[in-house]
């Protein structure tokens, strides 16, 4: 049972996020956590067992959590995009979004060419990596535009899964069985972990589903992504068509996430383009997914992959108050300059300054950049990438943590 | 956990059954006990619920093992046979077993054309029924008897199951993947009615798995059974060849279960009662037979329930190395099959479910007394019922009777 | 040749049957002579069972062979008087849905000359007394192949005693599962594990043997 304490707290927690994410100032900074790698090690088992061991896994989330608690939580079953399987079943609304994030046991019933996992493709201390690869040919263009989704099921996936090579052999069938009981029963699992960590007082319920720029559906998963810039100059139409019929699929896709009060979406593109690619290409069909959602009372969450500056003006074609913008290379404050009470900005750490750093300078590094970024509120502290290495030293990981308690007060 | 004083009652029970299938005279006679619908009655729920929902199932068969504790636990959720699934997933150790059973929340995934469930295709207060049907013409033999997986697999699984009409169609493969989650899902369940019948004294562990007749394949799943009898006649050695066939693999999925833990195969033989005693010694029983002694040089022994009549084949069970296994009995006095077999073969059942649901408890008394009487002598005897379904409306001051009875005048 | 129809039907010698039916039936007056030999060949059958020498597969050949000569013999019979037994309406109770036992029976009875009217499987407990109302029958069949069934029985005669039918109709019960104890509980009139004896107890209850 979750005490009435812990319930308080997470009340309090939701009420901060919730508060920058309507551009307005919390009692405190929000703070969305540092995690990654770090989590196992700090629980001290590998990366392997961490991906593998539901149980083994939650125990470090459980410790990682308590020892350093944020306004989120940090650690979770890690997983890669595998949404070419999502758009395949996008018909299947029970399916489609379960079978999204391609975990460790997963990709031992699937075998996906795209992943690689530690302890199987990889060392046991290393992180799950998504290699991508092409699995279209431009010629085929045609078809992804006339149905994205029978092209994912018939084309793709028997190109990207080795035990869906054959869709209509007992092998894929088989796989499909057995890729349900895996995740029935990490489903269960992964309820025992959300009681856990509602038990250590974070907010349950308003939970987050995922979105994709249409592009970066296709340079991710179907024509990979040096070829999709080309295209972009070679086949111009057939790309932007592409991005039209792809939306319809991936917007269906994010509405079956009922509970889901945000989507998140991991740009990958943005930085390849210039604006003028960027605006003609990537920008449409990413910005009318926005605006769809926001009419059906969704918050869009976009992680800007590497350098973002360029395209910083494009959010103002946004109602103010459609959601978050997360920087990875994108100075913060330059960001702030611009979107000042339209978007919630988050980022802010650089992970390398905690990697590399000492705690003194993680103090400095931290009032400097909260005295810059919490003043009209509408921003939520976090790190600009999501993955802190093993070896990260934990004292700066807890100098990042006191400082926001230190500086983080409104 | 289980308290010592189950675990001895659990060892009691165990080895009660153990010496009666070694053909001796245990401490008392084993008892397997009645079951059926009554459970779900007793309980107060409707059949609809439980086979459909685990925890009310669970509780039903809880009240009724602590009311009626028998040697081996009845209740739990019931399903179908689903044997072509398991021959077309026979490749695939993990999974082939799982699917024989077809079970309510299977079913609406899967969506078989020869299931009804009550709450679903049937009133509430139903039972599941398996109704068969023709998936096979007779110029198919050669196929099924090259390959009788891959002829499962490509042919009949998109004739029996609604979602798999078109095998690897997007419909197809989401209806593996949510029968995964079922699966998964119940094995959860299992798991804890497990654990709550070790807690009532059950043994756990060498349990029992399936196997069946290769002749029934055909004709429960293959050719419906009227025209497999046809079929005996016109074309007997396509019959023959693909019961041959069929044998490998049947025996090849009785052994997964093997691995998985099972010392026992059920056979629940269908065909029997349908046919001659030639026709039988030439068609039904060549198979049959090899595929109890197969499993016998693996160590596991068989028990076969012969439906219907039985008596014209009693002897053909004299072929089998004495301590084979089990014999359960359905509309075959018990008492003339031991003429034939003790000292040979352990004879299971011998309460007519019929007396039970229409006798009064003096009557059963008297039945179960003189049947005791009958049939304890040498050992070598499980006392069960005939048929394994008690309807709901059974007064329950006769299933009491049965109990008494078998404590009154089971002890050797 | 109506003695070598008859021999060849009961050894079971279906292409020989048939055969000698196709001949006969365009004979003068064949398809009366096929009608009556057949009908005689599957009283045998029946006896042959009872005997303890046939087994349901036996019944379940001989009515296939009646089934295909009576679809060329019906048709050259249009006009002739066929005698009937009686009506019988027949029908698998509700809750059940197996057909197998019932179907059997159905052969054998209607080559008897029993008029069955068959209303099929999971028969809800009105609909046999609208078909007593509809069709006035002498005897009423209800089958059940599962133990479920015994409960649908009890329950269907107890309807057709409230609709003030019972007095006029007898009924027979069939089914794997039915003994003289659940005929005695149910209340009905006479019972059959087999479809022989079945077909023979309705003879019986239909007055004609």
């Amino acid at each position: 049972m979750v005490s009435p304490e812990m319930q308080k707290l997470a009340e309090e927690r939701a009420a901060r996020m919730k508060a920058a994410n309507e551009l307005k100032e919390p009692d405190r900074v929000p703070f969305s956590g540092l995690g990654g790698d770090i989590i196992a090690a700090y629980a001290g088992i590998s990366s392997y067992e961490y991906n593998f061991d539901f149980e083994k896994n939650r125990q470090a989330i459980i410790k990682w959590n308590t020892d350093f608690p944020a306004d989120s939580p940090q650690g979770g079953v890690g997983g890669l995009d595998n949404l070419s399987l999502s758009v395949a079943f996008v018909d299947f609304p029970d399916l489609a979004n379960s079978i999204f994030m391609l975990n460790g046991p997963m990709n031992d019933v699937l075998d996906m060419k795209f992943a690689r996992f530690p302890g199987r493709q990889l060392d046991e201390y290393s992180s799950p990596q998504f290699i991508g690869g092409k699995n279209m040919e431009p010629e085929e263009y045609d078809e992804l535009i006339a149905d994205p989704q029978k092209f994912a099921y018939e084309k793709i996936l028997p190109r990207i899964s080795n035990n869906l090579q054959d869709m209509s052999s007992p092998k894929a069938l088989a796989t499909m069985a057995r890729l349900g009981m895996v995740k029935a029963q990490q489903a269960a699992e992964l309820m025992k972990t959300g009681q856990a960590l509602a038990e250590l007082g974070f907010p349950s319920g308003g939970g987050f589903g995922f979105g994709f720029a249409p592009l970066d559906y296709i340079g991710d998963h179907l024509r990979d992504l040096p070829n999709v810039v080309l295209d972009i100059r070679k086949y111009p139409d057939k790309v932007k068509a592409a991005t039209r019929s792809i939306l319809e699929v991936l917007f269906k896709l994010a509405m079956q996430n009922q509970h889901a009060d945000t989507i998140m979406f991991p740009l990958h593109l943005n930085e390849y383009l210039s604006p003028k690619l960027y605006n003609e290409f990537y920008w449409p069909t990413l910005k009318e997914f926005i605006l769809r959602l926001a009419e059906n009372g969704k918050k869009s969450s976009l992680f800007c992959e590497g350098w973002h500056d360029p395209h910083l003006e494009t959010f103002l074609e946004l109602p103010a108050g459609w959601g978050r913008a997360m920087f990875e290379k994108t100075d913060v404050r330059k960001a702030k300059k611009i979107l000042q009470g339209h978007t919630v900005i988050q980022g802010g750490i650089d992970v390398g300054v905690v990697i590399s750093g000492t705690p003194a300078k993680i103090d400095e590094y931290m009032k400097a950049l909260l005295g810059d970024m919490m003043p009209g509120g509408g921003y939520i502290c976090g790190p600009n990438v999501g993955n802190l290495p093993r070896e990260t030293p934990i004292e700066n990981v807890a100098a990042v943590y006191e400082a926001i308690e230190k500086y983080g007060k409104y | 956990m289980v308290s010592p004083e189950m675990q001895k009652l659990a060892q009691e029970r165990a080895a009660r059954m153990q010496a009666a299938i070694e053909l001796k005279e245990p401490d008392r006679v084993p008892f397997t006990g009645l079951g059926g619908d009554i459970v779900a009655a007793y309980a107060g729920i409707t059949a609809y619920e439980f086979e459909f929902d685990f925890e009310k199932n669970r509780q039903a068969a809880i009240k009724w093992l602590k009311d009626f504790p028998a040697d081996s636990p009845v209740g739990g959720i019931g399903g179908l046979d689903n044997l072509a699934m398991s021959v077309a997933f026979v490749d695939f150790p993990d999974l082939a077993n799982q699917f024989f059973m077809v079970n309510g929340p299977m079913n609406d995934v899967l969506n078989m054309k020869f299931a009804r469930f009550p709450g679903r295709q049937l009133d509430e207060y139903s039972s599941r029924q398996f109704i068969g049907g023709k998936n096979m013409e007779p110029e198919e033999y050669d196929e099924l008897i090259a390959d009788p997986v891959k002829f499962s697999y490509e042919k009949i699984l998109p004739r029996i199951a609604g979602n798999l009409a078109d095998l690897g169609s997007p419909t197809s493969l989401a209806t593996m993947a949510r029968l995964g989650m079922v699966k998964a899902q119940q094995a959860a369940e299992m798991r804890k009615t497990g654990a709550a019948l070790a807690e009532l004294g059950y043994p756990t562990g060498g349990g029992s798995t399936f196997a069946f007749a290769p002749l029934d394949y055909i004709g429960d799943h293959l050719r419906d059974l009227p025209n497999l009898v046809l079929d005996i006649r016109r074309y007997p050695d396509k019959v023959k060849a693909a019961a041959e066939a069929i044998l490998e693999v049947l025996v090849k999925w009785t052994l997964q279960g093997k691995a998985a833990g099972a010392v026992q195969a059920g056979f629940p033989l269908h065909l029997n009662e349908y046919l001659s005693p030639k026709l039988y010694r030439e068609f039904y029983w060549p198979t049959l037979k090899e595929y109890i002694l197969r499993l016998r040089e693996e160590g596991m022994r068989s028990r076969l329930f012969c439906e219907g009549w039985h008596d014209a084949h009693l002897d053909t069970f004299l072929e089998l190395p004495a301590g084979w296994g089990i014999a359960a009995f359905e509309k075959t006095d018990v008492r003339k099959a031991k003429k034939v077999l003790a000292g040979h073969t352990c004879i299971s059942g011998g309460i007519d479910v019929g007396v039970v649901i229409s006798g009064t408890p003096a009557e059963i008394d008297e039945y179960i007394k003189r049947l005791l009487g009958d049939m304890m002598p040498g050992g070598g005897f499980i006392l069960g019922p005939n048929v394994g379904n008690l309807p709901r409306n059974t007064p329950i001051e006769n299933v009491a009777a049965v109990y008494e009875a078998v404590e009154k005048y089971g002890k050797y | 040749m109506r003695e070598q129809l008859l021999k060849s039907f009961v050894d079971m010698d279906e292409q020989e049957a048939v055969k000698i039916a196709r001949e006969l039936v365009e004979t003068d007056g064949g398809a009366v002579a096929v009608l009556d030999t057949c009908k005689e060949a599957m009283e045998e059958v029946g006896r042959l069972f009872e005997a303890g020498e046939y087994f349901l597969s036996e019944l379940i050949a001989a009515g296939d062979m009646f089934n295909q000569i009576m679809e060329f013999t019906l048709p050259k019979l249009q006009g002739e008087e066929v005698a009937s037994l009686g009506t019988m309406v027949l029908g698998t109770v509700q809750g059940d849905v197996h057909n197998i036992g019932k179907d059997i029976f159905k052969v054998m009875a209607e080559a008897s000359g029993i008029n069955v009217i068959d209303i099929g499987i999971d028969v809800p407990h009105e609909k046999f007394v609208e078909a007593i109302k509809e069709h006035k029958p002498e005897l009423v069949g209800m089958c059940c192949l599962i133990t479920l069934g015994v409960d649908s029985m009890k329950r269907t005669i107890e309807v057709i005693k409230e609709a003030g039918l019972r007095d006029d109709i007898k009924i027979i019960i069939g089914g794997g599962r039915v003994s003289q104890a659940v005929m005695e509980h149910v209340g009905a009139d006479a019972w059959a594990d087999d479809a022989a004896r079945g077909v023979r107890l309705s003879k019986e209850l239909l007055g004609k043997e």
